[in-house]
């Protein structure tokens, strides 16, 4: 299945490593992915913030190069797949918005047909592949405990997007299980992490990271585990800043889920992805690994704190 | 402001209250809003009602509190689409040039590099070094097109210019 | 002479001159002066002298009160001697006076659907006051119109049916018992039916019910042995209606009853197969709270007073597979052989009581619940502190048993909401504020907080109810709850309320939370197909003045199935669609519509969209393809006419003869000029009255043609007109959505607009020439602005335009002579058959007159 990849910048420079993630995992699950030349989704806070009808075209551009290719868009941060999804319904829903959009592109060279879907890594590996497809692939199960955060922009508008239901999200937990890990229930589940209030005011950004990191603190996870970039950084950093403002002591390991993916299915050089944490855990070893072990010394998958 | 303008930002405000009218004051959006939990500025019910009540949006800015997490719209009972007409308060705020300086500086690397943050030679290092292949780059005048057929293109120059301003 | 008593005289049709052999068309024309209302404008000697040249008219009178005594006196004494088999009254609107005349002239021995009325008083004398010429001018066009109608009216038999003397009430929660004692007190059978194996509906499992907080089943239990005992009262369990057929007074029911696999006759309710049976089950009464086992009786005052057996539950009532209870009852009451049965009867009546469920509270995943043991709903609560309950009256925690020292209550879940409802439940702010005073009975130190947005205690004592609550100590704050989480440990919620008088966010920590559930309509899915609203709650007939009746003649709603209430206004609801049904078995006979539908089997190619078009049911398929209209549900509107592309469906008194009749003799004159207008019964044709009540002046160009329902205009007349050279054409019906007395004439008559201006797109006539309005009996304003506004149009067009395009066809200056007009349908196959009595000859009629004088 080939599909127009957009990792997003933030991805794309800023969590390089989470693409590679994504990137190592696809050929597993047969998707061929073509890289097109967008540009920002763009980000449905700041840019729509400043001008509705420059957010509205950046993104139709973005679907609409897709379109041109005859591909549907494969997202990796819940931030893009908001923007690009909310614009497709715009433009699907209200036809002078739409009219107003092509006008722009024909000038582009493109038009906005709304023959491409928008569909995240999260709703593939779900939907799609299905659990017990992954499960079958699993091959070094990691068995620690982790909170997961699906983030706000993959789940609302939950009339839209489709993806979970939005107050009591279960998919990426049992993404999650299927891996092997225990997924702990937590308060505060579908909070926010702040992130989109850090630019305007970055204390009160904090202020909210703690809050849902003392929540998560109660039921005393190994890792987070999220499925979006921003979201990633939002927490692997923001709750040094968080320590740093409030005097709290956050100290969580943070997986991009195909990256524990890559690490399940055993495949090469998941080192490397591990090597770009700043909060490092130790992947404890399944009982099947430690046999292994025994039998054949194989790799280590432990990383060097 | 140009009359056009004028007419404009009324017409912008009107459909503000329109949509905003629904709003039976329950308060679902404010016990749901992340922001509100940590300081009593942000109020999303509170800024729907000022814009029902008075037509006008509010002197404070707090509007660019919101992070944008959408909570609210989802539990609005009223299916009033809190988030978008927050997005609309911020729209017209920011055609006054009354945005803040990071969302300016953001629609600025926007316009520079199609990007949200700069592209440092760092993070293209990193991308070879993990293998991972030379994303195509839109070109820079499809970029400077698009935010010209729309509004980005002035609220950047206005916004600028009252950065400028305040620094003198 | 026979009386004017309806049921006298319609129990005896044969009375009636059905119509007369004579071929011979008798016209009498009764022009009335109406002292100087009409006289002052319209030269009535001159109307008169005019009415007389008309084609089938032999005797003409001019009246100055042709309503009073007198008056009706010469138009009887008319009808005699001169042998008038048509009567037509130029007076006032037949609003006013079109019962009184049918009166007279039945008296006379005339049937009552031979007469009708011109307006020349609130349409022309009161609305044309500075244009005497053109007024009586307009009146002539007006006589002359009744005139062509009245040669094509047919008598109608006035018929009626016997009403089965019982009673049919599906449901027996409160509303469902009261309606069936009530008719049963009054002397009248009921079979009461009830899906649930015992009666009571939510009330039986209420603990306390407020205002007054007295015990739920104290009160109840009394009732539903009533409900027992009563002769009257045919208790059917564990049973659904299956099929209706029929009509008001005559319905012909069929029901399904399941299986109880249990004698309600020998079960002694001992419990003893409790003890033995394996199976356990949640239990419904208690809300799942608890287990009961697949043999079970739904609480101890249960009527009947039976066990019953879930057979999905159940293993199986043998050797192999269990039968433990069949050696265990010692009153050998267990039948394993029980099968579900039909049971038939017939009614007279039918009323709903089928109730509401409580909202799910699934379907608001932010509340928590069912995730968060400690989340419960009222109902849970009721259960939870009532001591037949699964803890015995103890109120304590799910999650640990534990007694909650605090306990939050939300309001408004499952209502005003886009995600469940969105109108207000009506009894859950009460309902809570009792929950709240009974936690604080059970538990003097435990804190409540009750969270609202609007607190409505709107009935009789709640206030008082709240005033105690506050005493008590109870405490409210305004804000709806966004959300609730569990700490993963304790299992304590955290509730998170703006504080909205405040403007502050609450995160609070309770043991315990009741959501206040709303109701979920589940109204619907009944044999006969009764409207309901978009949650699914039956639809009333007028929400103000029939609040019980529902557009089926013989059905009733009432309780919780019409709206969401509390008990006591279920039980008046019930008193009151009890008392309306009583009327109906009381008379013993029912009126039905003289004028109803025929559909023509020579012309109809039957299409079947008339079908659609009837919101009575009343038009129906037969096994051989025939349509046919139940005479005793027709309303008469005409819609099915309306919209009928043969053209197929006769409409006694509006046929489509009459109607294109009138539309002729309008236009035969400088039709350039004229207004045709079409308004309804109801609505518009009120509205133009009140115009002329109200003396609003406006231009003589209309011409009215009255129809019951908008539902008959067709577009052929709107096309006719045209075709004839109308200056204007106007559709005007009740307000769109739900003012039509006929529910949804208005609508099928809109629909037909594109048709209708396709067609004049087609024929080059103007688009300002059609016109559609929503005039309502309040609104003479609007029809006198219409009535200007048109003439505008109709003068603009006069100067621009060339006559239409279409070749006009030649307006006749006269009808034809009579026994054409006479022979116009072909009566053997439509006339209808009347019931009772034949068809007697008119001269035996005039004899029995004569005698009388």
């Amino acid at each position: 299945m080939k599909y127009a990849f957009f990792p997003g910048c933030t991805m794309a420079y800023r969590l390089q490593f989470a693409e590679k993630s994504v990137r190592m995992v696809a050929p597993v699950f047969d998707i061929e992915l073509v890289d097109l030349a967008f540009t920002c989704c763009p980000e449905p806070n700041a840019v729509r913030s400043m001008s509705d009808d420059t957010w509205l075209i950046f993104a139709a551009r973005n679907i609409a190069l897709a379109e041109a290719e005859g591909l549907d868009i494969l997202t990796a941060c819940a931030g893009c797949h908001e923007s690009l999804s909310l614009a497709k319904y715009e433009l699907d829903e209200k036809p002078d918005r739409r009219e107003k959009a092509n006008e722009i592109l024909k000038g582009l060279g493109l038009e906005y047909k709304g023959t491409s879907t928008i569909i995240h890594m999260h709703q593939f590996l779900f939907d799609e592949v299905g659990i017990e497809t992954i499960t079958s692939k699993v091959v070094r199960p990691v068995p620690i405990k982790v909170v997961t955060h699906s983030g706000c922009h993959l789940l609302r508008p939950e009339k839209v997007l489709h993806v979970d239901n939005a107050e009591a999200p279960a998919k990426l937990d049992q993404l999650c299980e299927s891996l092997g890990m225990e997924s702990l229930e937590y308060m505060d589940k579908t909070m926010c992490c702040g992130a989109g209030v850090r630019k305007a005011d970055s204390k009160t950004s904090y202020a909210v990271l703690r809050e849902k990191m003392t929540s998560m603190a109660m039921v005393k996870p190994d890792a987070i585990v999220v499925f979006c970039p921003t979201c990633f950084i939002s927490f692997e950093s923001g709750q040094r800043m968080t320590n740093k403002n409030f005097g709290t002591d956050f100290k969580f390991p943070v997986f991009y889920y195909t990256e524990l993916l890559a690490i399940a299915m055993d495949l090469p050089d998941t080192g490397l992805l591990l090597a770009e944490h700043r909060v490092k855990i130790d992947l404890p070893k399944s009982k099947e690994t430690v046999e292994e072990a025994e039998v054949d010394s194989g790799d280590s998958i432990t990383s060097s704190p | 402001m140009t009359d056009q303008a004028d007419t404009n930002r009324t017409q912008e405000l009107e459909e503000l209250r329109e949509a905003a009218r629904p709003c039976f004051q329950c308060g679902i959006c404010a016990s749901s809003c992340p922001v509100f939990r940590v300081t009593p500025e942000m109020n999303p019910r509170v800024a729907v009602d000022s814009i029902i009540a008075s037509g006008e949006i509010s002197e404070d800015g707090t509007e660019w509190l919101c992070a944008y997490c959408l909570m609210c719209d989802q539990r609005c009972p009223m299916g009033v689409s809190l988030a978008e007409i927050l997005l609309g308060i911020k729209n017209i705020a920011a055609k006054e040039g009354k945005a803040p300086t990071e969302f300016t500086q953001t629609l600025e690397t926007l316009a520079d590099d199609g990007c949200l943050s700069p592209i440092s030679s760092r993070s293209e290092k990193k991308r070879v070094e993990l293998g991972l292949p030379d994303l195509p780059r839109p070109d820079p005048v499809i970029i400077q097109k698009m935010l010209e057929a729309t509004s980005a293109a002035d609220v950047l120059k206005i916004n600028k210019a009252a950065l400028e301003e305040a620094s003198e | 002479m026979t009386t004017s008593d309806p049921k006298e005289s319609s129990s005896d049709p044969s009375e009636m001159e059905v119509v007369s052999t004579d071929p011979e068309l008798r016209i009498g024309v009764f022009p009335c002066k109406c002292g100087k209302n009409i006289g002052a404008v319209v030269d009535v000697d001159e109307l008169a002298e005019y009415s007389k040249t008309l084609p089938g008219v032999v005797f003409v009178q001019v009246n100055t009160y042709t309503c009073a005594d007198p008056g009706q006196r010469e138009i009887q004494e008319a009808i005699t001697e001169h042998g008038l088999n048509r009567v037509v009254v130029v007076s006032c609107s037949p609003t006013m006076h079109e019962d009184t005349f049918r009166k007279t002239v039945r008296e006379a021995g005339l049937n009552p659907y031979l007469c009708i009325m011109a307006n020349v008083r609130e349409h022309v004398s009161w609305v044309h006051q500075h244009d005497p010429a053109a007024a009586t001018q307009k009146a002539k066009d007006l006589v002359a119109m009744s005139v062509a109608k009245a040669a094509t009216l047919e008598a109608q038999p006035e018929l009626d049916v016997p009403v089965t003397q019982a009673a049919l009430v599906v449901g027996a929660g409160v509303a469902g018992m009261q309606a069936a004692l009530d008719l049963a007190d009054a002397g009248f059978k009921v079979n009461l039916v009830e899906k649930e194996p015992t009666i009571g509906g939510i009330m039986a499992i209420l603990d306390k019910v407020f205002p007054q907080n007295d015990c739920s089943i104290c009160i109840l239990g009394p009732k539903m042995v009533d409900v027992a005992k009563h002769p009257n009262i045919n208790l059917i369990t564990l049973a659904e209606v299956e099929t209706i057929s029929g009509y008001v007074g005559n319905f012909a029911v069929r029901v399904k009853q399941r299986a109880r696999y249990v004698d309600i006759d020998t079960c002694t309710s001992c419990g003893d197969c409790v003890e033995v049976c394996p199976v356990d089950v949640p239990s419904r009464t208690d809300q799942s709270l608890t287990w009961q086992k697949a043999i079970q009786i739904p609480f101890p005052q249960a009527v009947p007073s039976s066990y019953f057996i879930d057979p999905d539950a159940c293993l199986g009532m043998d050797l192999i597979r269990c039968g433990k209870c069949i050696d265990r009852c010692e009153q050998k009451a267990i039948v394993p052989s029980d099968r579900d049965k039909y049971i038939d009867f017939e009614v007279g009546v039918i009323i709903l009581a089928t109730g509401f469920s409580p909202a799910d509270p699934r379907k608001i995943p932010r509340l928590g619940w069912g995730r968060y043991p400690n989340v419960i709903t009222t109902l849970e609560f009721e259960r939870l502190i009532n001591a037949a309950g699964p803890t015995e009256g103890s109120l304590v925690r799910p999650s640990d048993l534990v007694k909650p020292k605090s306990v939050a209550i939300a309001q408004c879940v499952g209502s005003r909401s886009k995600d469940t409802r969105m109108a207000c439940s009506n009894f859950c702010c009460a309902e809570s504020v009792k929950c709240a005073l009974l936690v604080k009975e059970h538990y003097p130190d435990t804190e409540v907080t009750i969270y609202y947005q609007d607190l409505r205690m709107h009935g009789k004592y709640f206030e008082d109810q709240y005033l105690k609550a506050r005493e008590e100590g109870v405490k409210f704050v305004r804000g709806r709850v966004g959300e609730i989480q569990q700490y993963p440990d304790t299992k304590n919620l955290r509730v998170s309320v703006e504080d909205t008088t405040h403007n502050k966010l609450l995160m609070i920590d309770y043991d315990l939370v009741i959501l206040s559930m709303g109701a979920e309509g589940r109204s619907g899915n009944f044999p006969i197909p009764i409207s309901c609203t978009e949650d699914s709650f039956y639809i009333e007939s007028h929400p103000k003045l029939r609040p019980v009746d529902t557009s089926s003649a013989g059905v009733f709603i009432c309780g919780g199935a019409e709206s969401p209430k509390d008990i006591r206004d279920s039980v008046i609801q019930a008193s009151a669609a009890a008392g309306r049904a009583a009327i109906i078995l009381q008379k013993g006979r029912y009126p039905i519509e003289a004028l109803s539908a025929k559909i023509m089997q020579d012309l109809c190619n039957r299409c079947g969209t008339c079908v659609s078009r009837c919101p009575y049911g009343a038009i129906s398929q037969d096994g051989t393809g025939k349509f046919t209209v139940m005479g005793a549900l027709c309303q008469a509107c005409g819609t099915c006419a309306g919209d009928c592309p043969k053209d197929a469906i006769y409409m006694p008194n509006f046929t489509s003869q009459q109607i294109e009749a009138q539309i002729e003799i309008a236009l035969r004159e400088k039709p350039e000029d004229k207004i045709v207008a079409f308004a309804c019964a109801f609505c518009s044709y009120r509205g133009s009255d009140l115009a002329g009540v109200s003396r609003m002046q406006y231009p003589t160009n209309a011409r009215v043609i009255r129809a019951m329902c908008s539902g008959r205009y067709s577009p052929r007349f709107a096309q006719k007109a045209f075709e004839l050279g109308a200056g204007a054409v106007l559709y005007s019906g009740c307000h769109l959505p739900a003012d039509c007395h006929f529910q949804t004439g208005n609508h099928w008559m809109a629909k037909r607009e594109p048709r209708i201006r396709g067609w004049m797109k087609r024929n080059n006539v103007s688009e300002d020439r059609f016109r559609i309005e929503w005039v309502s009996a309040g609104e003479g304003k609007k029809w006198q602005t219409i009535m200007s506004e048109m003439a505008n149009v109709v003068e603009e067009h006069k100067t621009s335009l060339p006559a239409p395009k279409k070749a006009t066809k030649k307006a006749k200056a006269k009808p034809k002579p009579k026994s054409k007009t006479m022979k116009a349908k072909p009566k053997s196959k439509t006339k209808p058959r009347p019931k009772s009595g034949t068809i007697k000859k008119s001269a035996s009629k005039k004899k029995k007159a004569s005698s009388k004088k």
